[in-house]
C-alpha cells in the first residue's frame, strides 16, 4: 500500500491517545436522545445555514430546558450539505450510519430534500423539511414532515387576498417563463378561476430582462386594477417596479414571496411602497412567531427570517411527537407525528395531513416604507 | 400614438447602450481582427469599481466617476498585456480563447469578492425624469442617449481628424505598413484596448442605476451590442451605432406588439437574417473576409 510517513504515524498515535476519551463520550452520550442535521455550512448558503442552525439550538435550549425528550437530554448532530445536492445526499448518509439518532432536520432545498429522499425512505426515521415543492410529500415517502407551507397555497393567498379583501378583479399577472414563475402562475391563475375571476392579463418575461415598458404598457391598456407577480430574480423585479410607477400604473400589487426579500426592497427602493407579498413567516402573525423573533434577536442580533423559523417549529414538532409516542420507535412517532392538531409554532399552526403537510396558509405582509408589516394570515382547511 | 412615442424613447435609450458596447467591439475588432468576448465583463467591473468607490467608501459621485475611468484605462491596459499581447502572433482563435477566458476569470472573481446579490448604484442626476404628454422620459436614459451622441461625435474628429486617430486607423488597416512607417503598432493597440475598455465601462456605469450592478450585466448586453456590430457591419463605426439602436426599436417594438418571452429572438432574428442575406451588415465589408 502506500508509505507508512512520520505523519500518518503521529496520527494514528493521536488517535490511540484520544480512542478511549471519544469512547467515553459515546457511552454517554447514549444517555441522551440524538437528533440529526442536515445543513449548509460552507457553500453560497452558508449564510442561511447559520440561521437554520440557531433556529434549532434555540428550540433544543427550550427543550432541554423543560426536561427535554422522554426524560433525557437533547443533542443536535450537525452535517454540512455543502449547499449542493450530492453534499446533502452525503451529509444525510453519514447522519445515517450513526443508530443513535431517532429523527432529523432537513433541508430549506426542495431539490436537496428530492437528492435525499431514497435515503431517508431507506433508513426510515422521520425526517423534517423545508422545501416547498408540492411534489415532495406526494412522493409516498412516509417519513417526510413539511414544516413550510408548500406552493400551491401561495397562488390560493395571493388570490383569495386580492379578490376578497382588496375586492379587486380585474388582475395583470407577470411572470417570469422558468419553471418556477409559468407554475406560479398557472396556480394563481386556477386559484382565482375558482373564486370566479378571469385575469385580464397575463404577461410572460424571460429572465434577465432589460426593459419592462411592453410589459408595463400592455397592463395599462388592459385596465388592471391589481397586479401580481412570480418574479424569480430581484433584478428584475427591480427594474419592472421601478417602469411600473414611472409609467404611472399605481394599482395594488401582491406578489410571491420575493417581493418582500431583502434584496429586492433594497434593489428596488420605494418603487415597492405598499405592495404586499406573501410570507411563511412574519413576526408579528402570532404571539409564538413574536416570542421566537425576541429570543432570536437578543442571540444572533439580526431579525429572524424563515431559515431558522422552521427549523425552530421542527425540532420542537419532533420533541412533541416523541413525547407523546413515548418511545423513540419510528413508526411510533410518526403515528404521532400525524396526530398533531394545532399545534402553534413560529411560521403558524400545524395540523398535519395523511401527506406530511403540516401548514396550510401563509401570511400576507405589506412592505410599509420599506419595513416589512404583518396584515392578514390565510388559512386553509389540511 | 403615446404608446409608440414611449416605446420608440425606450428602444433608442437601450439601444444606445448596446451601440456604445458595440462600438467597444469595433475598435478592438479593426485593431486586432480579434473579437473581445470579454468586452461585456469591461462594463461590469466598471460598475462595480463605481460602487467601490462611490457606495462602498462613500467618495463624492464624480471624484467616483473619473476614478472608474481611470481604472477602466489602467483594467485595458492589464487586458491587452495579458490577454492579447503574448498571443499576438498567433492566429485569432487562440485570442478569441483567451478573452473567453478572460471572461469567466473576471466575472467569477467577482462574484467571489461580491457575492450573487445585485448592488444599487445612484443615478448621475437628483431628478427621476418627467412627463411630455403621456410620454415618460427616464432622465438616465436621456443622459445615455446624450452621452452616445457626444462620443460618437467625439469619435468621428479623433479618428478623421488627429494625428493618433490616424495612426490608429493605419493600424487597423495594415499593421505591417503602418510599422514600416514608423507607427509603434504594439503601443497603438495597447491604446485601443485602454480605449474600448474606458468606452465599455462608461456604458457599464451609466446602464448600471437602471439594470443594478451585477456579474450576470455584462452578459447579456455583450451579446445584444455583438450582434449590433454583425448587422452595422464588422468592422463599422457608424455601423455598430446604427446597429444597436436598431435593435433596441427593434426588439422592443417586438416585444409589445407580439410577444414580451420572445423579446430576445427578435434581435437575434434579425441577425441571422442578416447573416444570411448580408453579412456584410448595413455598411461593412464581409465578415468572411475580416475572419
Amino acid at each position: 500500500m502506500t508509505n507508512f510517513t512520520r505523519r500518518s504515524f503521529t496520527s494514528a498515535l493521536a488517535l490511540g491517545v484520544a480512542a478511549p476519551a471519544f469512547l467515553r463520550s459515546a457511552s454517554a452520550q447514549s444517555a441522551t436522545i440524538k437528533i440529526g442535521q442536515v445543513v449548509p455550512i460552507t457553500g453560497p448558503a452558508a449564510e442561511a445555514g447559520k440561521y437554520a442552525m440557531a433556529g434549532a439550538k434555540i428550540a433544543l435550549d427550550e427543550i432541554n430546558k423543560k426536561g427535554g425528550i422522554l426524560g433525557k437530554q437533547v443533542e443536535i448532530i450537525t452535517e454540512d450539505d455543502q449547499t449542493t445536492n450530492p453534499g446533502a445526499v452525503l451529509a444525510f448518509s453519514k447522519l445515517a450510519t450513526n443508530p443513535d439518532i431517532v429523527a432529523f432536520v432537513t433541508s430549506i432545498r426542495s431539490t436537496q430534500v428530492h437528492a435525499m429522499a431514497p435515503d431517508i425512505a431507506k433508513i426510515a426515521k422521520p425526517t423534517m423539511f423545508g422545501g416547498t415543492d408540492p411534489t415532495l410529500t406526494k412522493l409516498g415517502n412516509p417519513w417526510l414532515f413539511r414544516c413550510r407551507p408548500n406552493d400551491t397555497y401561495s397562488g390560493k393567498v395571493i388570490a383569495e387576498f386580492g379578490v376578497k379583501e382588496l375586492g379587486l378583479k380585474k388582475w395583470g399577472i407577470v411572470h417570469s417563463t422558468d419553471a418556477f414563475g409559468t407554475n406560479g402562475m398557472k396556480a394563481l391563475e386556477s386559484s382565482l378561476l375558482a373564486l370566479g375571476v378571469t385575469p385580464v392579463a397575463i404577461q410572460g418575461y424571460a429572465n434577465q430582462s432589460q426593459d419592462f415598458t411592453p410589459v408595463v404598457l400592455a397592463l395599462k391598456q388592459a385596465g388592471i386594477d391589481i397586479i401580481s407577480s412570480y418574479f424569480t430574480f430581484e433584478n428584475d423585479l427591480g427594474i419592472f417596479a421601478r417602469q411600473l410607477r414611472q409609467l404611472g400604473v399605481n394599482a395594488p400589487w401582491v406578489g410571491s414571496p420575493s417581493i418582500v426579500n431583502t434584496t429586492a426592497i433594497k434593489l428596488a427602493g420605494a418603487a415597492l411602497n405598499n405592495t404586499y407579498g406573501v410570507a411563511d413567516y412574519a413576526e408579528d402573525s402570532s404571539p409564538e412567531a413574536k416570542a421566537f423573533a425576541d429570543t432570536y434577536r437578543s442571540i444572533m442580533k439580526v431579525a429572524p427570517d424563515n431559515q431558522s423559523s422552521w427549523t425552530y417549529d421542527g425540532m420542537h414538532l419532533l420533541a412533541v411527537a416523541i413525547n407523546k409516542a413515548g418511545k423513540t420507535d419510528p413508526a411510533a412517532v410518526r403515528d404521532a407525528m400525524l396526530s398533531i392538531k394545532g399545534y402553534k409554532g413560529a411560521e403558524g399552526e400545524y395540523n398535519f395531513n395523511a401527506n406530511g403537510d403540516g401548514l396550510h396558509g401563509y401570511n400576507v405582509v405589506k412592505n410599509v416604507g420599506g419595513k416589512i408589516e404583518f396584515a392578514k394570515h390565510i388559512e386553509f382547511p389540511a | 400614438m403615446d404608446m409608440v412615442f414611449q416605446l420608440l424613447f425606450q428602444g433608442i435609450g437601450i439601444g444606445s447602450v448596446y451601440a456604445l458596447v458595440a462600438l467597444g467591439f469595433v475598435l478592438i475588432f479593426r485593431a486586432t481582427n480579434v473579437v473581445n468576448f470579454a468586452q461585456g465583463e469591461f462594463s461590469m467591473v466598471a460598475a462595480f469599481l463605481m460602487v467601490i468607490f462611490s457606495v462602498d467608501l462613500e467618495w463624492p459621485y464624480w471624484i467616483s466617476f473619473l476614478l472608474s475611468l481611470g481604472g477602466m484605462a489602467i483594467y485595458g491596459a492589464l487586458f491587452n498585456l495579458g490577454v492579447y499581447f503574448p498571443l499576438r502572433h498567433r492566429t485569432y482563435l487562440p485570442v478569441i480563447i483567451s478573452t473567453i477566458g478572460a471572461s469567466i476569470l473576471v466575472s467569477n472573481s467577482t462574484l467571489a469578492l461580491y457575492g450573487p446579490q445585485p448592488q444599487v448604484l445612484q443615478p448621475l442626476l437628483d431628478f427621476p425624469g418627467f412627463n411630455i404628454g403621456t410620454v415618460y422620459l427616464d432622465a438616465q436614459y436621456l443622459l445615455i442617449i446624450g452621452l452616445t451622441v457626444v462620443l460618437v461625435a467625439f469619435q468621428y474628429w479623433f479618428f478623421e481628424h488627429t494625428l493618433l486617430g490616424k495612426k490608429l486607423q493605419a493600424t487597423s488597416q495594415d499593421k505591417e505598413m503602418a510599422s514600416l512607417l514608423g507607427i509603434p503598432v504594439a503601443t497603438m493597440i495597447m491604446l485601443t484596448f485602454v480605449y474600448s475598455a474606458m468606452i465599455g465601462g462608461l456604458a457599464g456605469i451609466l446602464v448600471a442605476p437602471i439594470l443594478f450592478v451585477s456579474i450576470h450585466m455584462g452578459g447579456t448586453i455583450a451579446l445584444k451590442a455583438f450582434a449590433a456590430t454583425i448587422i452595422g457591419g464588422f468592422g463599422d463605426v457608424a455601423g455598430a451605432i446604427i446597429g444597436g439602436l436598431a435593435l433596441g426599436v427593434i426588439e422592443t417594438f417586438g416585444a409589445a406588439y407580439v410577444s414580451v418571452p420572445y423579446k430576445d429572438g427578435f434581435a437575434f432574428l434579425v441577425l441571422v437574417a442578416f447573416l444570411v442575406f448580408r453579412p456584410q451588415g448595413i455598411f461593412g465589408e464581409r465578415v468572411a473576409e475580416k475572419a
